[in-house]
């Protein structure tokens, strides 16, 4: 709770920083030429270009499938995998918690490039795929296998929240049901997962569109054979014509934006409508599971598969990829055993600073945008006006933008206002972009937290004679300590997996872990992407660690 | 308004969107006085005194505490809580589970910028009145429900606010502490002299506490008074309902007689009472008996039926004992067991209210 004038500075700066980027990118796209360049001129010439270009008609049909594939994959498996979590007798339930998230926190271009060293044509586990068997039937650069990939990684998103819509519902209209003479699996049949359905269709939006923004798996995989989707062929356009051409990456964006936007604010209608399910939460009593009889080592082994396929294989691969020198049928892992790449590492000005930028920018920088989001959730906290609502919909829509062209938009931002280019070379920039574009990540976190105290806590410092801004710092705050810490630990972890929104900003003294895989991925060295990968994944790894020492929780 | 009147509500209206909730209350508290606001969930009980501390937005009608406007629609005057220096204390208790009661009492000084020996003085001082002192360094949630209400109370009385608003203050404790904690806060108000305004929906607990009750109806005060007015002669059908256990049978006006009317009831008795409604011959109205007037009597008489005594309850200090008559269930207080059987029931006339 700010008052008015603070509050009023928070939305504002918060509006500049959110619509000034987007505005710019819609902006260039209507224009000829770059912004700066003084012969731009409005025009359309560039939807013209990328409409008549075969390969972004390509791009978007692979999009597509893309999109739809990984839903058809991850909905109904994340929706399996929540029943059987949250409401059956599945052995080592509480062990496995923690180890399902972890595709979450992998970054998609790490994960992409463990999929290369590990199932790619010479990769470690196709080479002895093919010692045992002769060949391997699987080939990780076909637009199936990107879809396959996608779809497994993505099962933790849809888990995530049909299982919160799980333990939500009430046991008592499941016990209900039993009563009335429904077997346990009539019971998940007819009343458990349609009751469930609108966190289903929301979180099927939310793949769908998280399908439209995926990046590094299709960089990476799609590569080699030339798949494209929308990102990708935003990111090669400059290959393509050889020139910087801003506008036409500003219309691909814009039309990525088109898409995404409509679907996030379907998104937000879903999830007020599923509320109203929540309404009718039994009391819930202490649940007894279902009993999957023999049943249940039969899931846990597809779920330990799952676990195997989509965690172990690419880590264990860029583990292993990261110490050996070379690899390749008939090679003895003995012989090429080495920690070269990590010496090479180490000598290079611009990989140490990559690694300590990325320390700088999950811890700082995370702890930065706390606050920042610290700030926004007060402004609108218990304050249901004109004011808040408009901040609901801010927040919403970095969302709609994927991470490489919010990117794009912040350096556009920094080449753009006179003022600000100096700080375009520095780690600010960076910042500002992963602060932009995990708004809405950031404020589910801060929010959740503040919609813990109790509002007659506040309530009694106001009777008592304290101001609001006196209530948010003696009160409010010092009350959501552990959410904030869990903000910061939960922020420090996403920002270290980041790798898209850096791309662009990508300079001397800006560098981050993930946006110099993506660039080193490019020029092919392979050894060094590997050890940065591991670095990458330790950093995370050594986040998800404290978290769970903390007692945070992964999710809401 | 007298010079004695602390807290004036002058036609207070307040709606939620387009739900009304409070349509135009006008309430007075006197100096030293307790007023309970009573009423059924969804009378705006709690809205009102919310309204009156702030924490509620009303669009009409005006506040005044000793003398001071804090709330004027017209005048468009609207002093934001934390100015309006009344204390308030919660039906949760809401104690800031951060700060120690020390603290938690404290907090109020600290804002008003008290020195720091004279907080330690008066913390201390009012953490004694309510029998405190030694929990002082602990954490809310090591107390227990009543010790908790006792901070609370102390919080919100420790910067002398001129009025006292308690929400439900009684409601968290369970019901054996419920009437120990009421006589103890009703000695404890008029033992330190406060002017105290209290939400309550149990109508026992507001005739105990208060001096005065104004009991709310749908955001309108349908009657204020004493305790005793409240109880003893309701204006409407609602006050008597709402404040005591009834028999009530509906039926058709039989006769009237200047105060007094004859009912002839559906379930086929017939009563005198004193008639409450403008009702004439003919008309539908509605008997109301206290089930404690109520009482067994030997033969016929006035204002007597014989009706049939199904069972007689135990509650301890007292039997009661369950006829029908008709349809209707009819329930009647006596010392003795009796058995089932036909019996004659009195409902004294001066008892009986005709609606």
């Amino acid at each position: 709770m700010l008052q008015t004038l603070p509050r009023r500075v928070v939305v504002a700066l918060l509006a500049l920083s959110v619509f000034f980027p987007i505005g710019l990118v819609i902006y260039q796209s209507v224009l000829s030429g770059p912004f700066f360049m003084p012969a731009a001129m409005p025009s359309l010439e560039s939807y013209a270009f990328i409409f008549d270009d075969p390969d972004f008609w390509q791009a978007a049909k692979n999009t597509m499938a893309v999109a739809f594939g990984m839903g058809a994959i991850a909905i109904p498996l994340g929706a399996i995998l929540a029943f059987i979590m949250v409401r059956t007798d599945l052995p080592g339930r509480k062990w496995l918690e923690t180890p399902i998230m972890i595709p979450i926190f992998v970054s998609p271009v790490v994960l992409g490039f463990g999929y290369v060293v590990s199932l790619g044509p010479v990769g470690f586990f196709s080479v002895w795929f093919a010692k045992f068997f002769g060949s391997v039937p699987w080939n990780i650069y076909s637009l199936a296998s990107i879809i396959v990939i996608a779809g497994l990684t993505h099962v933790p998103h849809v888990y995530l929240y049909s299982s919160s819509a799980l333990r939500n519902l009430g046991s008592d209209v499941e016990e209900a049901a039993r009563l009335s003479g429904a077997s346990p699996f009539r019971v998940a049949r007819d009343v458990s997962i349609p009751m469930v359905s609108p966190a289903l269709l929301y979180v099927g939006v939310l793949v769908f569109f998280l399908g439209f923004e995926i990046f590094g798996l299709p960089l990476i995989l799609g590569d080699p054979e030339g798949h494209l989707v929308l990102t990708t062929y935003l990111y090669k356009l400059t290959n393509k014509l050889g020139t910087p051409s801003y506008h036409l990456m500003a219309a691909v964006a814009t039309c990525i934006i088109a898409v995404t936007f409509p679907l996030v604010l379907l998104q937000r209608f879903l999830l007020k409508s599923a509320q109203r399910f929540v309404a009718m939460k039994g009391k819930s009593a202490r649940q007894r599971p279902l009993s999957l009889g023999p049943w249940k080592w039969l899931a846990l082994a597809l779920i330990l598969v799952w676990l195997f396929v989509t965690v172990v294989v690419p880590v264990a691969g860029i583990a292993l990829r990261s110490v050996v020198s070379s690899w390749g049928q008939g090679v003895n892992l003995l012989d090429v055993l080495t920690l070269d790449h990590f010496h090479a590492v180490f000598e290079e000005q611009t990989m140490i600073r990559s690694i300590i930028n990325s320390i700088l920018i999950g811890t700082l920088g995370g702890a930065l945008a706390v606050g920042c989001y610290l700030a926004v959730g007060l402004a609108t906290h218990r304050q249901n006006d004109a004011i808040s609502r408009f901040v609901d919909y801010i927040v919403l829509t970095p969302r709609a933008v994927p991470g490489l062209m919010a990117g794009l938009a912040v350096f556009w931002v920094f080449l753009f206002v006179p003022f600000l280019s100096p700080a375009r070379s520095t780690l600010f920039s960076v910042w500002f972009a992963y602060a932009v574009v995990w708004l809405a990540y950031g404020m589910r976190l801060i929010q959740s937290a503040l919609m813990q105290v109790g509002p007659e806590l506040e309530e009694a410092g106001r009777l008592v004679g304290a101001s609001r801004a006196r209530v948010s710092r003696d009160i409010t705050v010092p009350l959501i300590r552990n959410g904030l810490l869990g903000a910061w630990l939960l922020v420090f972890m996403i920002f270290e997996r980041e790798y898209s929104t850096g791309v662009y900003l990508l300079s001397p003294g800006t560098e981050v872990i993930g946006a110099q895989i993506v660039s080193l991925w490019a020029s092919g060295a392979v050894d060094v992407v590997a050890a940065l990968s591991l670095i990458n994944m330790a950093l995370v790894g050594i986040g998800l660690a404290v978290a769970l020492r903390f007692g945070v929780k992964l999710h809401d | 308004m007298t010079d004695k009147t602390i807290l004036t509500v002058d036609n207070l209206a307040l709606s939620y969107g387009s739900n009304p909730i409070l349509k135009g209350v006008s309430m007075e508290l006197r100096r030293g006085e307790v007023v309970s606001l009573l009423g059924p969930s969804g009378s705006g009980k709690t809205t009102l005194l919310r309204a009156v501390a702030g924490l509620e937005q009303p669009h009409q009608g005006s506040v005044t505490i000793a003398g001071r406007t804090i709330y004027d629609a017209a005048a468009g005057i609207d002093i934001p809580a934390e100015k309006r220096d009344l204390g308030l204390v919660f039906q949760s208790y809401a104690l800031w589970p951060h700060k120690t009661v020390f603290d938690n009492v404290a907090y109020p000084l600290v804002l008003r910028k008290v020195a720091r020996n004279e907080i330690v003085q008066r913390v201390h001082a009012a953490l004694k009145n309510l029998g405190l002192d030694h929990l002082a360094e602990r954490y809310p949630h090591q107390l227990s429900g009543g010790q908790q209400q006792r901070v609370s109370i102390a919080r919100a009385l420790v910067y002398n606010p001129p009025v006292i608003l308690l929400d439900e203050p009684l409601s968290n404790l369970d019901a054996k502490m419920r009437e120990e904690a009421r006589a103890w806060l009703r000695n404890l108000i008029v033992e330190l002299q406060l002017s105290a305004l209290v939400v309550t929906h149990d109508q026992s607990e507001a005739m105990a506490m208060s001096d005065r009750i104004l009991l709310l109806n749908g955001g309108v005060i349908e009657q204020q008074g004493t305790p005793t007015e409240m109880y003893g002669q309701p204006q409407t059908f609602f006050v008597a309902d709402f404040m005591g256990s009834n028999n009530i049978m509906t039926g058709r006006i039989g006769d009237i007689k200047g105060g007094e009317a004859r009912i002839d009831l559906d379930n086929g008795v017939s009563v005198w009472g004193l008639r409450r409604t403008n009702a004439a011959i003919g008309h539908e109205a509605k008997a109301v008996v206290r089930v404690e007037q109520a009482h067994l009597a030997d033969a016929s008489g006035h204002n007597r039926a014989e009706v049939d005594l199904v069972t007689s309850m135990f509650l301890g200090d007292r039997y009661e004992y369950v006829f029908h008559a008709g349809n209707d269930l009819l329930r009647a207080w006596g010392k003795r067991h009796e058995a089932p059987g036909k019996r004659w029931l009195e409902l004294p006339g001066d008892a009986v209210w005709i609606f």
